[in-house]
């Protein structure tokens, strides 16, 4: 009997200290918790390429965990000056004005051209294609309004909790915007 | 069912029999080791756990070494992973490639920089050079009359930020975005024109002997004033019935010079020319070819401010590959005055960087002496650019 | 696509359309198309909607109720494995391994050390719910609702045992790696776990070239080892070993009482079966463990200290994984390249650093302040979790039966059907030709009796 007392008083004891613990994990995890709540957010942050900043250094098209990239490039066709000569959809020294692949400026083809009146044209972006590599931005930077831009793409985005294009970013133009405005767009000139 | 349940997790027993239940028992009982060591579970407690137990610990203090080592080298791998990381992948692929056109040949600039000084004001737009020399800019939300060595000899302030500026003899005109003013020499104002309608946005002033002429960039047309404010035309408006594309103007940039002799040149940057009108409206000639090569007009809406010359050649001014050259009377290419070498930032900064489309690229301004005065909007440096042989000046 | 986008864009940018018109008069106004032409609207395809995220929620909660459920109350290994397929196939493939719990600690970190940073509740919800499932039940988690588990578990074709030593030597990693992506998330909001997670690059199917062949070595070395990652590296494995380690439940091999025979004793992958250790029977059998346990508890804050300041001396050049301490660093350097004629990637924000460099070396020097004090904590870390370890092979285990260890548990169940009082419970064999039932019911009375009520409330 005096045996049995002496083995069973450890794991007694064993038990009191588990319960004791665990009970001291739940605490914890509620403190946890509530410090969470604290700052908590039923909003999710999602990534967004802040056009002001980005330096169309071509990364967002080979960081991106996704291949093609998430990162596309979207026209503000209100910036846009519908121009014959495009410096985004033409290579710098174009032979001929016309949609010849060799004059094309975008690696993949990805822009549209279509004549809407002498001498304009207008230039959409085929997202299917695009690789976000940003050439045509720079190009349109450069020369022009700079109306193309580069997004982060939501729908295709997957949200990693560090976006490793913004790791890689020379810009640090990536930052962490509510999903409830997940766009960051250019809309227009304000000067004044 | 239990057997498959096994093969199924891909468990792998070390027993090779263990095919039913059954078996697997036998196969116990037959083991006689199986069977012996439980009951001498004392020996485990002892012999087995504790010689285990002294190689864990020698396992831990390797573990602990190896640690403190891999700490340090880690140290160092972050140390290279810091700069190394960047290093391998440091080309961009998809470069835009415009490097060979921002090297201008020696040859064919004409021009050398004499002095160049600091604009006073932030955010210079345009500026003028008035018959004593002087230049007018326009910036911020003032006129600053500057001196030909750089000298501020007067400031004038305005309540709103003016685009443009043009000079005559003892009055100069102010263009604001929708108006224009007229100020003394002495810097009082003398009159305030009447706002434009539509979209106006002045970008361009000249100033002839009786009469004025506005560059409006966002109705897309020159405005022919009389001195004393009134309206008396439009020139180059959209017309296409009468095959006048107009000005295609992607930003505001559309700049106006005179001689006074009754034809005003304008550039029209989207159609990459500089076109010729009179007075009245009709378009005389123009000049000018798209082209990142350096006789023609480069980008997609150049050139973006204009200069005359005495001898009646033609200063242009371009953004994106930011350079200044002289075309002869008849358009054909002179020479250059700066090419894109000359102004590293202003080539690096465009109109996306910034909010304000006037903010970039170049505009200059002629004195009497043949020497240009070019304005780089970026970086707010006035160069001073003189011709190389004075001799040579008017070949 | 561009369709869907269209659709969506009334519905996106309604509230940012107002101030869109606000200042749409100041703009340089497009060509006025005579044609008529419409200026077409941008896309905004929205992120995926809120519900979805509830939905993963949903979906774990499910799993890991329905994970306790067949291993406590089922005891069925089948039915556990079909659900762990299911959550690979959800978890893994479907969600590409984002949402997971394993970098949610980084998250947790990041939340609280940067005011900026928001944990969202669904990321919070994933932190919380499988710790406290495991301090009740322990790791039904890992067993049946982590992707990363799942995978492992379903290629595992010839388990190879692990020598002890190597897996107690190893068994440190997780918290030093758990220590280290809370480190660098704290201090320079990076989310080390996620970027060298070897198994998401093959949820998604994409990814780096070396990541990808980590991910191949680990998927190549867990046929033959059980569960590698989970073992040997996994953060959020090392809370969840702590938390079962206190749990209120177990996973024990016997439905009944175990009759020592041995069966089960090969029966686990991933070494977690622990041998019967009877106490001493003389008190002085423990004196050298006594002696070392004493001298480990005085060794201790010397090891901690030790090491948080080699931790501190760490921290330095690992702040250079930060992109603005790196540049700052590179911006400095007296012998950095020229501008190059084409810019790259690092001559522009060279440049960008040449514009403002006040404001990035300043961010530099605050980020690698951060980075040093939390080099101390990191290294006080390691060395309390080496020294624990010491601590923990001198204390002797006492085991009446053949059990799984309660931190080492994944509540796999494939030691279920060894035991052959399971399969008398499951009617697959009649309770006489249990081996070696009698003798260790006469052997060993009061052991067994003390821990016949567990199996009890457990199962």
């Amino acid at each position: 009997m005096a045996e049995q007392e002496n083995r069973s008083a450890p794991v007694t004891r064993r038990d009191f200290l588990r319960q004791g613990s665990r009970v001291a994990a739940l605490t914890g995890l509620g403190g946890v918790a509530g410090l969470l709540a604290s700052k908590l957010k039923a909003e999710t942050l999602v990534w967004q390429i802040d056009p002001a900043k980005c330096l169309r250094c071509g990364r967002c098209a080979t960081e991106c965990v996704l291949k093609p990239s998430a990162v596309k490039c979207v026209h503000a066709f209100a910036l846009c000056g519908y121009c014959e000569l495009c410096t985004g959809y033409f290579v710098p020294e174009p032979n001929e004005l016309n949609t010849a692949a060799e004059n094309q400026l975008c690696p993949v083809s990805a822009i549209k051209r279509r004549w809407i009146e002498d001498p304009y044209y207008e230039y959409t972006i085929d997202e299917t294609l695009c690789i976000g590599c940003g050439k045509c931005v720079e190009g349109c930077h450069r020369f022009g309004n700079g109306s193309l831009f580069l997004q982060v793409r939501h729908n295709l985005c997957l949200n990693c909790n560090e976006c490793s294009i913004a790791r890689a970013c020379p810009g640090d133009a990536f930052r962490r915007v509510p999903v409830s405005q997940p766009y960051l767009l250019k809309t227009s000139y304000s000067h004044g | 069912m239990p057997a498959s349940d096994q093969q199924s997790t891909g468990h792998d027993s070390p027993n090779p029999n263990d095919g039913t239940p059954v078996e697997e028992m036998s196969a116990l009982q037959k083991n006689p080791e199986r069977s012996k060591l439980p009951s001498g579970s004392m020996a485990i407690g002892r012999g087995q756990t504790a010689f285990s137990r002294r190689r864990f610990i020698g396992g831990q203090c390797a573990v602990l070494g190896v640690a403190a080592l891999g700490n340090i080298a880690t140290g160092s791998i972050f140390a290279v992973a810091g700069r190394g990381t960047r290093s391998d992948n440091s080309e961009n692929p998809f470069a835009y490639r415009v490097d060979r056109f921002e090297q201008t040949d020696p040859k064919l600039i004409g021009y050398v920089e004499a002095r160049r000084f600091k604009s006073p004001c932030a955010e210079p737009r345009r500026m003028a050079i008035g018959g004593d020399e002087r230049i007018y800019l326009a910036g911020e939300k003032r006129i600053c009359v500057i001196r030909p060595k750089g000298s501020v000899a007067a400031e004038i302030g305005l309540a709103a930020p003016p685009q443009c500026v043009a000079v005559a003899n003892e009055v100069f005109y102010v263009g604001f975005k929708d108006h224009i003013e007229v100020y003394a020499a002495n810097g009082k104002r003398k009159a305030v024109w009447e706002t434009l309608e539509g979209n106006p946005y002045i970008t361009g002033l000249t100033v002839a002997e009786n009469e004025l002429f506005a560059a409006d960039s966002g109705n897309r047309v020159v405005i022919r004033y009389q001195l004393d404010g009134k309206i008396a035309g439009r020139i180059g408006a959209r017309d296409r019935e009468a095959g006048m594309v107009g000005f295609v103007l992607p930003s505001p940039n559309l700049d106006v010079e005179t001689r006074g002799d009754g034809v005003i040149y304008v550039n029209n940057p989207g159609r990459h020319r500089v076109e010729c009108y009179s007075v009245a409206g009709d378009l005389l000639k123009w000049w000018g070819k798209p082209s990142a090569a350096i006789e023609g007009f480069c980008g997609c809406c150049n050139p973006i401010g204009l200069a005359l010359l005495p001898d009646g050649r033609f200063v242009t001014c371009e953004k994106g590959l930011p350079r200044v050259k002289v075309y002869n009377a008849n358009g054909e290419f002179d020479c250059v005055v700066a090419g894109p070498e000359s102004f590293r930032e202003n080539a690096r900064a465009g109109a996306g960087s910034t909010s304000d489309p006037a903010r970039i690229g170049l505009d200059a301004a002629v004195d009497s002496k043949g020497n240009v005065y070019v304005l780089d909007r970026v970086t707010g440096n006035i160069h001073v650019m003189v011709p190389k042989a004075k001799s040579d000046g008017a070949r | 696509m561009t369709m869907r986008g269209r659709s969506f864009y009334s519905l996106m940018l309604s509230g940012a359309a107002a101030a869109w018109n606000a200042v749409a008069e100041q703009r340089f106004p497009p060509p006025e198309f005579e044609s008529g032409h419409q200026l077409p609207v941008t896309t905004v395809p929205p992120p995926r909607a809120l519900w979805h995220e509830y939905a993963d929620v949903a979906v774990l909660l499910l799993c890991l109720g329905l994970a306790c459920y067949f291993v406590y109350r089922r005891r069925s290994r089948r039915s556990v494995l079909w659900l762990s397929v299911f959550s690979l196939i959800y978890f893994g493939f479907y969600r590409k391994g984002c949402i997971c719990p394993i970098g949610a600690p980084q998250n947790v970190a990041l939340g609280f050390f940067d005011p900026a940073y928001a944990v969202p509740l669904v990321v919070a919800v994933f932190f919380i719910a499988p710790l406290l499932v495991a301090l009740f039940a322990g790791r039904t988690f890992c067993a049946a609702v982590c992707p990363h588990g799942a995978l492992q578990d379903l290629l595992l074709v010839k388990p190879v045992k692990v020598p002890s030593w190597i897996e107690t030597g190893l068994s440190v990693l997780p918290y030093i790696y758990l220590g280290a992506g809370v480190f660098f998330a704290a201090a320079g909001s990076a989310f080390v776990i996620c970027r060298y997670d070897p198994f998401v690059p093959f949820f998604r199917l994409s990814g780096g070239l070396t990541m990808l062949t980590v991910g191949a070595g680990f998927i190549v070395v867990s046929m033959f080892i059980g569960r590698p990652y989970c073992r040997f590296l996994c953060p959020y494995g090392a809370l969840l070993r702590l938390a079962s380690l206190v749990s209120k439940w177990r996973v024990r091999i016997t439905p009944d009482f175990c009759t020592k025979c041995r069966l089960c004793e090969e029966s686990c992958p991933f070494g977690a079966i622990r041998e019967p250790v009877p106490p001493p029977a003389n008190p002085v059998e423990l004196a050298p463990d006594r002696r070392r346990l004493g001298l480990f508890l005085i060794a201790m804050p010397a090891l901690i200290a030790v090491f948080a300041f080699i931790g501190n001396r760490v921290a330095a050049p690992a702040a250079l994984v930060h992109p603005t301490v790196s540049l700052a660093e590179r911006y400095l350097d007296p012998a950095k390249p020229p501008p190059p004629k084409v810019p790259t990637p690092d001559s522009l924000a060279l440049e960008r650093a040449d514009h403002d460099p006040a404001s990035v070396l300043s961010d530099a020097a605050r980020i690698r302040r951060r980075f040093s004090r939390a080099g101390w904590w990191f290294g006080g870390l390691v060395g309390l979790v080496i020294g624990v370890r010491l601590i923990s092979l001198t204390l002797r285990p006492v085991r009446a039966d053949y059990e799984p260890d309660r931190g080492a548990c994944f509540a796999c169940g494939r030691c279920f059907m060894s035991c052959p009082n399971e399969r008398v419970r499951l009617g697959l064999l009649s309770p006489s030709e249990v081996p070696g039932a009698e003798p260790a019911r006469s052997n060993t009375p009061p052991v067994a009796a003390g821990y016949i009520g567990k199996p009890k409330t457990a199962v």
